[in-house]
């Protein structure tokens, strides 16, 4: 259990709608605390759907499409997008966000379904990126579209954040971006993973050092019988039968994206393509995890 | 349109319900499972008393209620090894299709809810599961719940 006595020098904030936590060795001060925030509210601006005044909101509103030049962020998540996208036949997509909304989540929360659900458009005929050589990516569109990246978002600003800590000179961090996690530096730290159907409980530890952890479960953010955020690009529905993924990888970004993808295909399917570990749990209590898995598992 | 009439916290309501029973019959009335009663939102178990020690062996209980279709029964059983659940099973003796499916669904929802450990119990010092939600959502879900129970 994290005593109150170790969140003494941890840090806790509230941010892009959930708790974040950081911890550093040499502690934080206030000009590193105010770039965490800044790097974080420019992240946000860019990429969230739940504000009208975002790049996302912007190039949703389009109606008859336009040029945009993407921040300067968006290479490494959109790459990691598309290798997604590839190795599960489409069901992991940053076009989902109007099957979201159709399902009820939408910036206002409206959370009751507006009919039938919605497959996401598909990304050759949406998704128009053009890459310049310095890693710059632009993208056009010629309606209006609504990114979601929601599948790996958070645990990329987990890295964002991190890697701004570490150039800064902070060592021995863990960022906790909840439920998505980096530690950076050798001394390690043992995390339990909680049970998606009881948070008392936790389904298995295990030991991170100088890597990243994603849990993803639709278990906070469920709204009614079969409705939630996980879901399958390809039907635009939620995903049933699995309620909490766990991702070991060495990037928070990958590992959040892979914890969203163990919904839709098969670990085989994944682990052909990407490097980590993973441990899955089905709604009838059944553990799986990977044939590499490190950690503890209580089954 | 489709709309929820269920609140997302049933199953762990009915998980609790079958938790009681099953105390109940054991003879011990210091409470089984404390955290069962945690809401879904709730970060931790941090509270729950997690104190009582049970004899190792298999429990197990029945139960009779009043459904909209008349009366139903179910049977739970318990493994119990050094204090933790190591076997669920939910025996349903539905009377009619639309009350199986509902006792499938709860027979699903209370074996995931007793697999682990007490994270009280562990050495850790993080706990990863699904994100915290924001202010604007958990007030969204409320009062979606709300309209439900009015409507």
């Amino acid at each position: 259990m994290p005593s109150p006595a170790d969140a003494g020098d941890a840090w806790l904030f509230e941010a892009i709608g959930t708790a974040w936590r950081i911890d550093a060795a040499r502690g934080l001060d206030d000009d590193d605390r105010s770039a965490v925030l800044a790097r974080v509210e420019r992240f946000d601006r860019d990429w969230s759907r739940f504000r009208d005044d975002s790049l996302v909101a912007r190039i949703a509103a389009a109606r008859d499409g336009g040029e945009w030049p993407l921040p300067n962020d968006a290479g490494p998540l959109l790459d990691l997008y598309e290798r997604l996208h590839a190795a599960t036949g489409g069901r992991v997509s940053p076009l989902v966000g109007a099957s979201l909304e159709r399902l009820g989540y939408d910036a206002t929360y409206r959370l009751r379904p507006s009919g039938e659900p919605v497959p996401a458009p598909a990304w050759a005929e949406t998704l128009d990126l053009e890459r310049a050589d310095a890693g710059a990516v632009r993208l056009r569109t010629r309606t209006g579209v609504l990114l979601d990246v929601g599948a790996a978002g958070k645990g990329y600003l987990v890295d964002l954040v991190g890697d701004l800590l570490a150039a800064r000179g902070a060592v021995e961090t863990v960022v906790d971006g909840s439920g998505d996690l980096r530690a950076l530096g050798g001394a390690g730290i043992r995390v339990a993973l909680e049970n998606p159907a009881n948070p008392t409980k936790a389904v298995g530890v295990v030991e991170l050092r100088d890597a990243a952890l994603a849990a993803s479960s639709p278990s906070r953010r469920a709204w009614g019988e079969g409705l939630h955020h996980i879901i399958d690009a390809v039907t635009g529905r939620p995903v049933g039968g699995i309620i909490g993924t766990w991702v070991v990888a060495a990037t928070a970004l990958e590992a959040d994206g892979l914890a969203t993808a163990l919904f839709v295909a098969e670990p085989a399917e994944l682990e052909a393509a990407f490097d980590f570990t993973w441990v899955r749990m089905f709604s009838d209590g059944r553990l799986e995890a990977s044939v590499r898995w490190e950690g503890e598992l209580f089954r | 349109m489709t709309r929820s009439t269920r609140p997302a916290a049933a199953p762990l309501a009915g998980a609790a319900a079958a938790a009681a029973l099953l105390t109940t019959l054991a003879g011990c009335a210091t409470a089984a499972d404390a955290g069962t009663d945690a809401a879904p939102e709730a970060p931790s178990g941090a509270e729950a008393d997690t104190s009582a020690v049970y004899d190792d062996g298999t429990y197990s209980a029945s139960g009779e209620y009043q459904s909209p279709n008349g009366g139903e029964s179910i049977i739970v059983e318990l493994t119990l090894e050094g204090d933790i659940v190591t076997d669920v099973t939910v025996q349903t003796n539905a009377n009619n299709p639309t009350t199986e499916r509902f006792q499938g669904l709860f027979a699903g929802g209370i074996a995931a809810e007793v697999v682990g450990k007490d994270i009280d119990t562990l050495n850790v010092t993080r706990v990863a599961g699904s994100s915290l939600t924001s202010g604007g959502f958990r007030d969204a879900l409320e009062q979606i719940k709300a309209d439900a129970l009015a409507g």
